[in-house]
């Protein structure tokens, strides 16, 4: 008989058999009702590692969670899950977790903590707030969130108007996603291609998609969200979808596309002009489409660069009437919505009237991108100029099309522009709610009310004046989208106590010092504030410079709403360890404690008639998710049961065309959710938006200093390898950066099956270059900016570029209790710049595409792990499920 | 004879180590350093920008003539007659390792904890339960499969033949006559066990296949 054998060793990584609890801890296991002792119980619920929400099977056996799958039920998925998200039992039993609240005793940084009470805690926390507040204005609060692992961000925006200060912000945002969000929503007004945000969802239907090629621009599914994505891209290919990868690193996504075009870091702008310009003069777009459905027709005044109106509407159902050239009566005539047969429009040309200058839409738009030859773009993008063209083609001539733009490009002070031209190709080439496009508006069970998260930022309750006060906030105004502030702005703000001095930072973020550029620049403003509170899961770099640090809960001890395609999740708290509080109740509780001090804006939050829709503040997860469950007809408990679910069956869920469906009120096609109801390609609003901050802003701001354009430009990066001058001399090569499988942000590098996989960040270099600078593959390597120095180990690879340098952000836990706090060894945002030039939208700073030089070194950093063994000390621990402190009185 | 074996499609291997490395360890509590499956990168190779690579993962091939059977001084190491899966009794092994020694793959390890040798049996305790290995069912590209290789019938046999025999490959016979299979039609296939080739890699050396 064959012999089934469990073997437990001492390094095991999993280990929880000889450390489960000897008895039944059932009565706080919430979803473990009536469960028998060494009973397995599957919970359904759903990761959060990542940000991909992918539907999990957590097999929970006296109240200890012992295994993880994915969940089949899950339509992106599919029932897989990555290794971040496998990781999950070793981040929840870590030894190091964050336990109990603590409070600073001794110098700050000097690593010794006492335990308290959460009471204490929050006591001690809305005291501080409340007097700084008194003593120098709300605003001199500000509040951060970001750096994964998070379950939701708004809760911080919120926060933050209700106590009255203007100023948070995350080091994602301008650098991660917003610039995407923001240029999509003011050009198209439906969901960007982002496949790491979850977007794209016309790839997860492999068998009827009739989508032939897909662009994947500075994003590799394969590393971001295997399980997903990644999936998503592989069951593509096998179709024959045909994939061009735009990355200067070969990831398994480029090794797999059909063409690889390994860019230049920072200059996606100049191919993406470039591609544009190849499908103008080739006239590859879709010749109907542009002309009925984008406004490249209207006709622009050239000295005030608006667009021309025959009519402003009044009403908010019906667009203003804009003008075109009709070539039938040749001249300037006003256009019906959504279009006028009668007319026989200019797409080109250049018309005087009156001794005034007007230019179509469509001729502002190639003169923005003439110059930008396949020649040019390979000489600015170190690319072959016929590889390029081999894509272009390959991309135009297989529609439905679509370009799913990545990270990549947000990285850099180019960042909106980049996603503007992303944008254009796809609005050009027609793939737009055509099936097989990645654009889409599909349904949604309108469970939630704001983007992916359901805390309502309650922008009503900022009081009126102190939204000017936002740091950053009139200069980037496209920060506004999200309620943001600009972190470098910020920051300056503190060092130099210009406008004003901010004080006290509560963060909720995994390692700040890991994701922000420049993070010497960040100590050194830390060591002016007054106060630092940190919350989060385990300690991290920023924990010890922190005051107070608050325990907040793994993936596995939350409770969420989760929408993936047409049906409902709900993550579930599996169990729960020590005295760790959901984010999003701290936050309440905090308000509560500032309320109960007299804070009338925090009192005013509490009132459930003031707060109407932005909801009044709640006192258990479970009240707040009522709110939102009873849109389809269930309270939490009843949702969680029953979840996951269909809301809509999958093929009234995908709709398309939706802009061709008629408006009961005008009796017209509703088109398309801009101001024109047009695909907005000559962005006008951007003009508007820099002005005034409209349509985001709840108030209307002064001018930004400079117009924002309303057609993308290419910026070469600030630190050019072009050019013989001393940076070119000093710093000769250029970084990027990029995921690896194993992490999401700055999270999980505490977790030992992870880390033993990848121990130590890899600085990429190829042969070429390594041999110059005399590094062998496996060799320790310093590697500097004008910002500072780290080291890494070399992977000496043809999977770079000559000159161009890669390497993974990164901190070490490890280090944490020593005079480097575990961020100044490899971390990669020592070198990246947090200074000007930003994007003027969005403030952006420069994550990618600066100049950096490499060298060998003698050996590793000291005291970091790099042996399998090494991480023994953060295998699971042994204890089980604790009441959680949010339900005791 | 039943043959039940991994098939890997390496068109679909994405390199995301989830569930050949983690799902894989975590079901079978290895400790930290060992691994009862590998996932190689086979390459880059070519030269910048005219590249090539692959994912390789692997595990016990499996073998009809399986020398960590044959160099088994107690019988401990065996080969289940039932579904061809070669196991490791831990009541019987004495922790010599001659089969790590014997395997040319480098897919046996050694439990220092219980002195005793350790392989992938295809998840023969999920598989008594009517699962799938935890490396199938966790593998995000869906590249991973099982089956019996001699039944024409099942999942692996038609992959393969859909694959068409060009495009199926399997490691370096030794005379032990692997049973794996590997599918891969969109690189060359690189003809070297996948240890030395990353050893090479990492010693700098090229690729001339």
């Amino acid at each position: 008989m064959e012999k089934l054998q469990r073997t437990i060793d001492a390094l095991a990584i999993g280990g929880w058999e000889e450390v489960l609890p000897k008895k039944s801890a059932f009565e706080s296991c919430p979803k473990c009702d009536g469960v028998k002792d060494d009973e397995v119980k599957v919970i359904k619920t759903c990761c959060r590692a990542c940000i991909a929400n992918c539907g999990v099977l957590a097999y929970v056996k006296n109240g200890r969670v012992i295994k993880l799958e994915g969940n089949n039920e899950d339509p992106m998925s599919k029932g897989r899950m990555c290794a971040k998200g496998l990781a999950g039992i070793q981040a929840l039993y870590h030894p190091n977790r964050n336990k109990f609240p603590l409070k600073r005793v001794g110098e700050r940084g000097g690593g010794k903590w006492k335990r308290i009470s959460w009471d204490e805690a929050l006591t001690t926390i809305a005291e501080k707030l409340m007097d700084t507040r008194e003593k120098y204005g709300a605003e001199t609060v500000f509040c951060s969130t970001g750096g994964g692992g998070n379950p939701e961000i708004w809760s911080i925006a919120r926060f933050c108007n209700v106590f009255g200060t203007p100023n948070w912000f995350e080091p994602g945002c301008a650098q991660c996603y917003l610039p995407r969000v923001l240029a999509y929503t003011m050009m198209y007004g439906g969901v960007d291609p982002s496949i790491a945000d979850s977007n794209a969802l016309e790839l997860y239907f492999p068998d009827d998609t009739p989508i032939k090629c897909l662009a994947l621009w500075g994003t590799s599914p394969a590393y971001s969200c295997p399980a997903s994505g990644g999936n998503a891209v592989v069951e593509l290919r096998a179709r024959g979808v045909k994939t061009i990868s735009v990355d200067p690193r070969f990831t398994p996504d480029a090794a797999k596309a059909d063409i690889w075009l390994p860019i230049r870091p920072g200059t996606d702008v100049a191919l993406l002009l470039s591609w544009t310009r190849y499908i103008l003069e080739n006239k590859l777009f879709d010749a109907d489409f542009v002309m009925k459905w984008t406004n490249l027709p209207y006709l622009v005044d050239t000295e005030t660069k608006m667009l021309v109106r025959a009519e402003v509407s009044s009403d908010p159902n019906v667009p203003d009437t804009f003008m075109v050239w009709d070539k039938k009566t040749n001249a300037m005539q006003p256009m019906a919505y959504p279009f006028d047969e009668n007319l026989d429009p200019a797409l080109e040309g250049e018309f005087v009237v009156d001794g005034k200058v007007y230019k179509t839409g469509y001729q502002l738009l190639w003169e923005s991108v003439e110059e930008y030859t396949l020649e040019k773009a390979g000489e600015i993008c170190w690319l072959d100029p016929k590889k390029i063209e081999e894509a272009v083609k390959m991309f135009c001539e297989n529609t439905p099309s679509g370009l799913a733009l990545g990270v990549a490009t947000d990285q850099t002070p180019n960042s909106v522009q980049a996603a503007m031209a992303a944008a254009t190709i796809d609005l050009l080439m027609g793939n737009v709610e055509r099936p097989g496009a990645l654009l889409q508006r599909f349904r949604t069970s309108g469970v939630l009310k704001m983007p992916n998260y359901p805390v309502p930022v309650a922008t009503k309750c900022l009081p009126e004046g102190q939204l000017q006060k936002r740091l950053g906030g009139v200069e980037h105004k496209g920060l506004h989208i999200w309620w943001a502030g600009h972190p470098s702005s910020i920051r300056d703000a503190i060092l130099t106590g210009e406008p004003y001095q901010p004080r006290v930072w509560i963060d909720r973020s995994g390692n700040k010092l890991g994701v922000v550029a420049e993070s010497a620049k960040w100590v050194e403003a830390i060591e002016k504030l007054d106060f630092i509170v940190h919350m989060y899961m385990y300690p991290t770099s920023f924990s010890a410079y922190a005051d107070i640090l608050l325990p907040t809960e793994e993936w596995l001890e939350t409770d969420m709403i989760v929408e993936t395609c047409n049906k409902l999740f709900a993550r579930q708290a599996v169990t729960h360890l020590w005295e760790t509080m959901d984010e999003t109740l701290i936050w309440s509780r905090l308000a509560k404690r500032c309320a109960e001090l007299g804070h009338e804006g925090c009192q005013k939050a509490f009132d459930a008639e003031f707060m109407g829709e932005d909801l009044p503040y709640w006192d258990s997860m479970e009240e707040f998710f009522n709110n939102f469950t009873k849109v389809v007809g269930m309270d939490w408990k009843e949702f969680a049961a029953k979840a996951p679910f269909e809301y809509l069956p999958k093929d009234e869920w995908r709709t398309y065309y939706v802009y061709k469906n008629i408006d009961e009120a005008t009796g017209k096609p509703q088109g398309f959710p801009t101001p024109s109801k047009k695909l907005e390609i000559y962005l006008e609003s951007m003009i508007t938006l820099g002005r005034t901050g409209q349509p985001f802003a709840a108030e209307m701001l002064p001018p930004a200093s400079k117009d924002y354009e309303p057609l993308a430009y290419y910026l070469e990066p600030i630190e050019s390898p072009l050019g013989d001058g001393e940076l070119q001399k000093e710093f000769p090569l250029v970084m990027t950066n990029g995921r690896v499988p194993f992490y999401h942000h700055s999270t999980l590098r505490n977790v030992a099956a992870l880390r033993e996989m990848y121990p130590v960040p890899e600085v990429w270099i190829n042969p070429d270059t390594a041999k110059e600078y005399g590094i062998a593959n496996g060799d320790w390597t310093y590697v500097e900016s004008l910002r500072g120095k780290i080291t890494a180990k070399a992977w000496v690879t043809e999977g770079i570029p000559p000159r161009i340098v890669y390497m993974e952000r990164f901190w070490n836990p490890e280090t944490l209790d020593t005079k480097t706090h575990g961020w100044k060894e490899m971390n990669v945002n020592v070198l990246t710049k947090s200074t000007a030039p930003f994007n003027d939208v969005v403030g952006t700073y420069t994550l990618r595409g600066f100049q950096v030089r490499v060298s060998k070194a003698d050996g590793p950093p000291e005291g970091v792990w790099t042996k399998p063994e090494d991480f023994k000390s953060w295998l699971p621990a042994g204890h089980g499920p604790t009441a959680d402190p949010s339900k005791e009185g | 004879m039943k043959q039940f074996v991994i098939v890997a499609d390496l068109d679909r291997c994405i390199g995301c180590h989830g569930g050949c490395q983690v799902a894989c360890k975590t079901e079978h509590e290895i400790a930290l350093g060992k691994s009862r499956s590998t996932l190689y990168t086979m390459g880059p190779t070519g030269k910048f920008p005219d590249l090539e690579m692959y994912f390789l993962p692997l595990m016990c091939q499996q073998c009809e003539n399986p020398t960590c059977v044959e160099v088994c001084p107690t019988g401990a190491c065996y080969k289940d007659e039932e579904d061809g899966v070669i196991k490791i009794d831990g009541d019987v092994c004495i922790g010599c390792q001659s089969c790590k020694r014997a395997c040319p793959y480098d897919a046996i390890r050694f439990n220092q904890e219980m002195r005793i040798s350790d392989k992938c049996n295809v998840c023969a305790e999920r598989r008594a339960e009517g699962e799938e290995p935890a490396c199938v069912r966790n593998c995000s590209g869906k590249a991973l499969m099982y089956g019996d290789i001699n039944d024409p019938d099942s999942v692996v046999s038609k992959a393969i033949a859909a694959a068409g025999e060009e495009n199926v490959y399997s490691l370096k016979d030794f005379g032990n006559k692997p049973a794996g299979r590997f599918i891969l039609r969109n690189a060359k296939w690189i003809d070297m066990l996948p240890k030395e080739f990353e050893q090479m890699m990492q010693n700098g050396g090229e690729y001339r296949g």
